[in-house]
């Protein structure tokens, strides 16, 4: 195929090939859908319409651009639909794997094409002479007796009637290139510092100018409101991304031959569309390992009175500004005695150490464990769950877990809604201010006189509620001249940063306040302790701290 | 840029021929492409950013983006001065390994825009120190006034900035 490969001339226009691809791609994720439903359910004629026009949309556009590899193998999937829809043959598993099969194959093809049009090289798909032949076997096999429901629903439903209701709610969410998003947030957040600086400009006296208050409180509601709304823009519901998990599982269940019943919950809950794209990977391998690991064959399951069909539970939802993702398993659940014992025979623990349950359950996260007894093509190779801790870490998401032997597990992740916004603690050294993450803080205090003690009258000390925290001065780390160098008259703010504790040093407390995060380009990306910079309420612009740089550097 | 100047000598239209942003830096002008200029701004308020080279001012607020700041006086060694009414921020646009960045150019005061031609723009003369020039593109004779000529892509190299990043505590 890749040989005789020839666009047509309007494949040879970018924006076509481009408008084809996000086109196809928008049909495949919900063929994909009603697949799964057509799995679930083989009389949904609904969704075997909905696939059947995937398919055909597919099908002509590629005829349009003359990619006829492309073509080919929609025109016989759809022909295998057509068979039935008519009721020729009852849609099986076969018949779903077979058309997944297919559409894997059409979305590899986008890929290739969508790399072309960056790249200039031409695709290299792989040929669909083998695919194109199992379609059609499937299609002769028309073994069963008609299904009379199916092809009652399928006269009754016009299948030439349906596509309105499709483009009627197409019409009603358009396409925006995501840079004029970001450049509408960053302008928006413009406008909201202006209006705060006129609001308090001193030249404006608004003593005795009822009206001219009035006025300025509405725009400030209305500049609140339009931020807000400029905001949401970037949220996407996570649909998606259990959508791919349904896939996953359906693939998993037969490979591994163990029956599993996914529910979603919450598939609405909405997030920062970066989060929702970072987090695909993390719940990929937690799916996998909860059906390898967590959930057993249907012969054990029925040996110790479970249901044969195991029960995989994804769930989603909002917790006080973060979003809570849960997945439970009713499998075997884990087994502290054997995480130890493996991690003892791993050397990551000392063999008679005293730990807590989820300390045990913790150790799972650590490079190269792995408990299962064999490495199977799922999963077992030990990389995997310390992946998905350290992307959680990333996300600044923390993840748990809940276990009870012989009954399920649970993975609890908690992440933020957004990449973008941080709540941040204002703190002033000298005339610069500061942004530190309140996710880093613990407490905050102004210290008496004697806290103080210096070791080696160098490094310095404070002790805080029983325990010495190293201190660290913002002012020195930083070169700056500070207000004070007594610490009675500064305030300590104690840090975490990778589960250790320090203090650091400022002059004084602002307020806290959410600030939109911004890289400070590429010239000064990589500055230690500083983790970007943020607009703040005056226009100016102040630096995140990085609490972990700033203590790496303490230490180094 | 110097070699192929040398190559082709019988060239009629010089690569470097073009519109000029002018400006001052002590008591020489200089000149940058105007293609590479996004916005000239009078000075405002710049936040210091740690173990950063001295010349790199620090971040400002370019309507809603971050971008750093350079003195172009420190950059080229001369030395500090006090920032006036005239001095002012030259936001350039300058192209990195495919991806474009903005950075504020502090200078002494901005003059005007020329068109050099050909003929007005000669070669960097060779100063028989060995020292090698690479960001300046030549020099322009215009109005009776020698100008600079810069390549502000080579001036703001992106691998000096943080090259130098923490030696300076």
């Amino acid at each position: 195929m890749p040989a005789d490969f020839q666009l047509n001339e309007l494949a040879a226009d970018p924006e076509l090939i481009n408008d084809f691809i996000v086109e196809s791609r928008e049909h495949l994720a919900a063929v994909e859908l009603h697949l799964l439903a057509l799995d679930q359910d083989a009389a949904n004629a609904e969704s075997l319409h909905a696939i059947f026009r995937g398919f055909h949309t597919i099908k002509g556009l590629a005829g349009f651009l003359g990619l006829d590899a492309i073509q080919e193998v929609a025109h016989e999937v759809e022909t295998l639909l057509d068979l039935a829809r008519n009721g020729q043959i009852s849609v099986s598993s076969e018949h779903v794997d077979v058309i997944l099969t297919s559409k894997d194959y059409l979305q590899r093809w986008l890929a290739e094409l969508a790399e072309m049009s960056a790249t200039g090289k031409a695709p290299s798909a792989s040929a669909n002479d083998d695919l194109l032949a199992s379609i059609r076997r499937m299609g002769q096999k028309s073994e069963e007796p008609v299904a009379p429901a199916l092809a009652a629903l399928s006269q009754a439903q016009d299948p030439e009637r349906a596509p309105a209701s499709d483009q009627h709610s197409e019409t009603r969410s358009i396409k925006v290139d995501t840079q004029k998003l970001d450049y509408l947030v960053d302008m928006v957040g413009e406008m909201v510092i202006a209006q705060s600086l006129v609001e308090h400009d001193p030249d404006l006296s608004l003593q005795g100018k009822p009206r001219l208050s009035r006025n300025l409180a509405q725009l400030a509601r209305i500049t609140g409101e339009v931020q807000r709304t400029a905001m949401a823009m970037r949220m996407i519901p996570i649909r998606q991304l259990f959508r791919k998990m349904s896939r996953l599982v359906r693939d998993l269940s037969r490979k591994t031959g163990k029956q599993i019943d996914l529910e979603l919950q919450g598939e609405d809950t909405e997030l920062d569309r970066n989060i929702v794209e970072e987090l695909a990977d993390p719940l990929m391998h937690m799916v996998r390992n909860a059906v390898d690991h967590g959930i057993e064959t249907p012969e054990e399951r029925a040996a110790t009175g479970k249901n044969p069909a195991a029960r995989l539970l994804l769930k989603a939802g909002h917790q006080a500004g973060h979003i809570l993702l849960q997945v439970t398993d009713d499998g075997r659940g884990l087994n502290p005695e054997k995480i130890l014992r493996k991690a003892a025979e791993r050397g990551l623990v000392d063999e008679f150490v005293q730990l807590s349950e989820s300390e045990v359950f913790n150790l799972i996260f650590a490079p190269g464990f792995s408990t299962a007894e064999q490495v199977t093509s799922v999963s077992g190779r030990g990389v995997g769950m310390d992946v998905v801790k350290k992307q959680i870490m990333k996300l600044r998401g923390k993840i748990e877990i809940q276990s009870t032997l012989g009954q399920g597990a649970s993975f609890f992740l908690k992440v933020p809604l957004t990449l973008a916004i941080i709540d941040g603690l204002l703190v002033g050294v000298g005339g610069e201010s500061y942004v530190v993450p309140i996710f880093a803080v613990r407490e905050m205090f102004r210290p008496t006189g004697d806290a103080l003690s210096t070791v080696e009258n160098r490094d310095e000390m404070v002790m805080v509620r029983g325990s010495l925290l190293p201190v660290v001065r913002l002012h020195r780390r930083f070169g700056i001249r500070p207000r004070s160098e007594n610490l009675a008259e500064s305030v300590l703010i104690v840090t975490e940063a990778q589960g250790k504790r320090f203090c650091l040093v400022v002059d004084e407390l602002i307020g806290k306040q959410e600030v939109v995060i911004k890289s400070l380009g590429e010239s000064l990306r990589s500055i230690r302790g500083v983790a970007g910079g943020a607009i703040l309420g005056d226009g100016r612009v102040g630096l995140i701290l990085d609490p972990e740089g700033l203590f790496g550097q303490a230490a180094a | 840029m110097a070699s192929t100047v040398l190559e082709a000598p019988a060239a009629k239209v010089d690569s470097r021929a073009g519109k000029y942003l002018t400006f001052g830096l002590g008591k020489e002008e200089f000149a940058i492409q105007v293609l590479a200029v996004r916005e000239i701004m009078g000075v405002q308020e710049i936040t210091v950013v740690p173990q950063t080279p001295p010349y790199v001012k620090g971040v400002i607020n370019l309507r809603g983006k971050v971008i750093p700041v350079v003195d172009l006086r420190l950059k080229f060694g001369l030395e500090e001065q006090a920032y006036t009414q005239r001095t002012c921020i030259v936001v350039v646009q300058i192209e990195q390994e495919g991806s474009r960045l903005l950075t504020g150019v502090v200078v002494d005061e901005v003059s005007e825009v020329v068109t050099l031609q050909s003929a007005d723009i000669e070669d960097t003369p060779d100063f028989g120190r060995g020292v090698s020039t690479p960001y300046i593109l030549g020099m322009a004779k215009s109005k009776g006034k020698v100008k600079i000529l810069l390549d502000i892509n080579r001036v703001m190299s992106v691998q000096e900035m943080s090259g130098l990043a923490g030696s300076v505590l």
